[in-house]
């Protein structure tokens, strides 16, 4: 019964498909049409932040953590969190924000949270570039590692599963109980310190590791960086812990959106 | 042949409550309907056949809008089923798909979009649906400078040309002024005309008169009378006491032809 449910679901979002596209596109859009410096825009946040760290952790305080160069260590984790954080912020509103599209329309009312998903990550996509420029910058100092490079599609593909499967919570979640917004600013600055963006995953002492590595971003960000930091990858057992974990908040996201479905087309 | 509207046995329930707080709990378990909930529609069972034009009547808050949206699958039954055979093209809150900051031809686009014409389609009919809404000289006006009328008219225009066998009404009928609503009574009949199935919420007798030839009766979420328009509208006349509302069925003779302006929401 469930099975079948479910796979209807899955034919009825994929025959939508198109719509995903539509919404996507309009997002970027709507971000980089309306105002000439859009995609500078896009890339500023995050390189403001790498270079306030940098200053932060080169200039003022000694640091034993990470790898040199370390600007390059920090862009290859924070782009990737900026896309995390950034669902974290948006998916909350994911419903809300277009409440009037979502009553007046019998799609599947997941489309809502693929596409903040999906925008999100097309933007970090699109500042990969910036990464290879600054690599490309201390070419001295760096090499690429091929075998990561080829594994940067699956890494952003677990991104995916475990963001589209947190996003499936937090978006009926704050319909019902809207405080969870408030929350998440805690939340996101808990985890963006319990993630490997400042240090990488060696450097977290082998006691807590295997406790750390639950985090599935700690596998994640891990396989990112891995292309120019090679010699510090933490490990198969961080990646494939970090592949198993968002399969399981992705199963928890589907079965929270589909039980809170029906009492949050009555609230917005 | 299947119905192209199958309800069977259809129930949902509201809060009272305006606050709407959950408990952890409800997320796991599903616990009984708290004495706040309560239904706005229930046991609601009727079949409604390809091409037939039924008329929903019934007072203010008496489910008929509740019925409609089930039916639009914008909203889910707690009890119950409906299955819709065919796709339906909702002409409920019909500027509801519209972004104020997109201009009128981005929000064409989007909303024909949304309830799923091809890009192409799209194309072939957009200038029909700007003829129809009489905007030309807007189309890269931010929506949100619209005036109300040019709206309405936009969104009506839009969910006209979604080319589907269903089509759901409620109450835009009465928007625009005098040459508009004929326009928009004309189009409705061409839509009729093609062999559709319609479905029209109207407080007007006349409007129900015009395009329907069946009636469903709603009363406290009940189903109380289905059939022959003129006979469940007798009923209704019967029952509806309350002169004081001012929303209770309008007989034909009493609306003045160049009544005001009325929104719709």
């Amino acid at each position: 019964m469930l099975g079948e449910v479910s796979s209807a679901r899955i034919a009825a979002l994929w025959s939508r498909r198109q719509i995903l596209t539509l919404l996507v596109t309009r997002d970027l859009k709507v971000k980089y049409a309306d105002s000439v410096l859009g995609y500078f825009w896009s890339v500023l946040e995050p390189m403001l932040m790498a270079a306030v760290y940098w200053t932060v952790f080169t200039q003022i305080f000694s640091r034993s953590v990470g790898r040199e160069p370390y600007l390059l260590f920090l862009v290859t984790g924070i782009f990737p969190w900026y896309w995390a954080n950034g669902v974290l912020h948006q998916a909350v509103k994911a419903l809300n924000r277009d409440s009037r599209l979502v009553r007046s329309t019998n799609l599947p009312r997941e489309i809502w949270v693929f596409r903040t998903v999906a925008s999100l990550g097309v933007e970090f996509v699109l500042t990969i570039p910036v990464i290879a420029a600054i690599a490309l910058a201390y070419h001295n100092e760096v090499s690429i590692n091929l075998g990561f490079l080829l594994l940067v599609p699956l890494a952003v593909l677990i991104e995916t599963i475990l963001l589209v499967g947190v996003g499936l919570i937090l978006a009926p979640v704050a319909v019902v109980f809207p405080d969870i917004e408030r929350v998440m600013r805690a939340a996101t600055r808990f985890l963006f310190y319990a993630s490997p963006v400042l240090y990488g995953v060696q450097d977290v002492p082998h006691a807590f590791r295997n406790i750390y590595i639950i985090n599935p971003l700690a596998g994640i960000f891990d396989l990112y960086r891995s292309v120019f930091f090679s010699e510090q990858f933490a490990g198969w057992t961080a990646t494939m812990v970090a592949a198993l974990n968002s399969c399981l908040v992705f199963a928890i996201g589907a079965a929270v959106f589909a039980g809170l479905e029906r009492r949050i087309l009555k609230e917005i | 042949m299947l119905p192209a509207i199958s309800v069977r046995g259809l129930g949902i329930r509201f809060n009272r409550n305006r606050k709407r707080r959950i408990s952890p709990k409800d997320l796991v378990l599903r616990r009984a309907a708290p004495a706040t909930e309560f239904w706005a529609l229930r046991n609601v069972s009727f079949d409604v056949n390809a091409g037939e034009a039924v008329g929903l009547v019934g007072a203010n808050g008496q489910g008929k809008s509740t019925l409609l949206r089930l039916i639009a699958g914008v909203l889910l039954p707690d009890e119950g089923s409906v299955t819709v055979n065919g796709g339906v093209a909702p002409l409920i809150e019909v500027t509801g798909g519209f972004v104020g900051d997109l201009t009128a031809r981005d929000n064409i686009e989007l909303t024909a979009g949304l309830h799923g014409l091809s890009r192409r389609e799209i194309q072939s009919r957009f200038d029909e649906i700007v003829d129809f809404a009489e905007i030309g000289d807007f189309l890269d006006t931010p929506f949100r400078h619209f005036s109300s009328g040019m709206k309405v008219r936009l969104g009506f225009s839009v969910i006209t040309s979604i080319d589907e066998p269903i089509v759901l009404v409620d109450e835009v009928l009465a928007v625009g002024d005098r040459n508009f609503r004929e326009k928009c009574y004309k189009r409705m009949e061409d839509l009729l005309s093609e062999n559709r199935t319609l479905f029209l919420v109207s407080h007007s007798e006349r409007d129900l008169k015009r395009f329907c030839t069946r009636g469903i009766y709603l009363r406290k979420g009940e189903l109380v009378a289905d059939g022959e328009l003129g006979t469940v509208l007798d009923r209704y006349r019967e029952e509806d006491v309350d002169p004081d509302d001012p929303d209770r069925l309008r007989p034909a003779r009493d609306r003045p032809e160049d009544e005001d302006q009325e929104e719709s929401s």
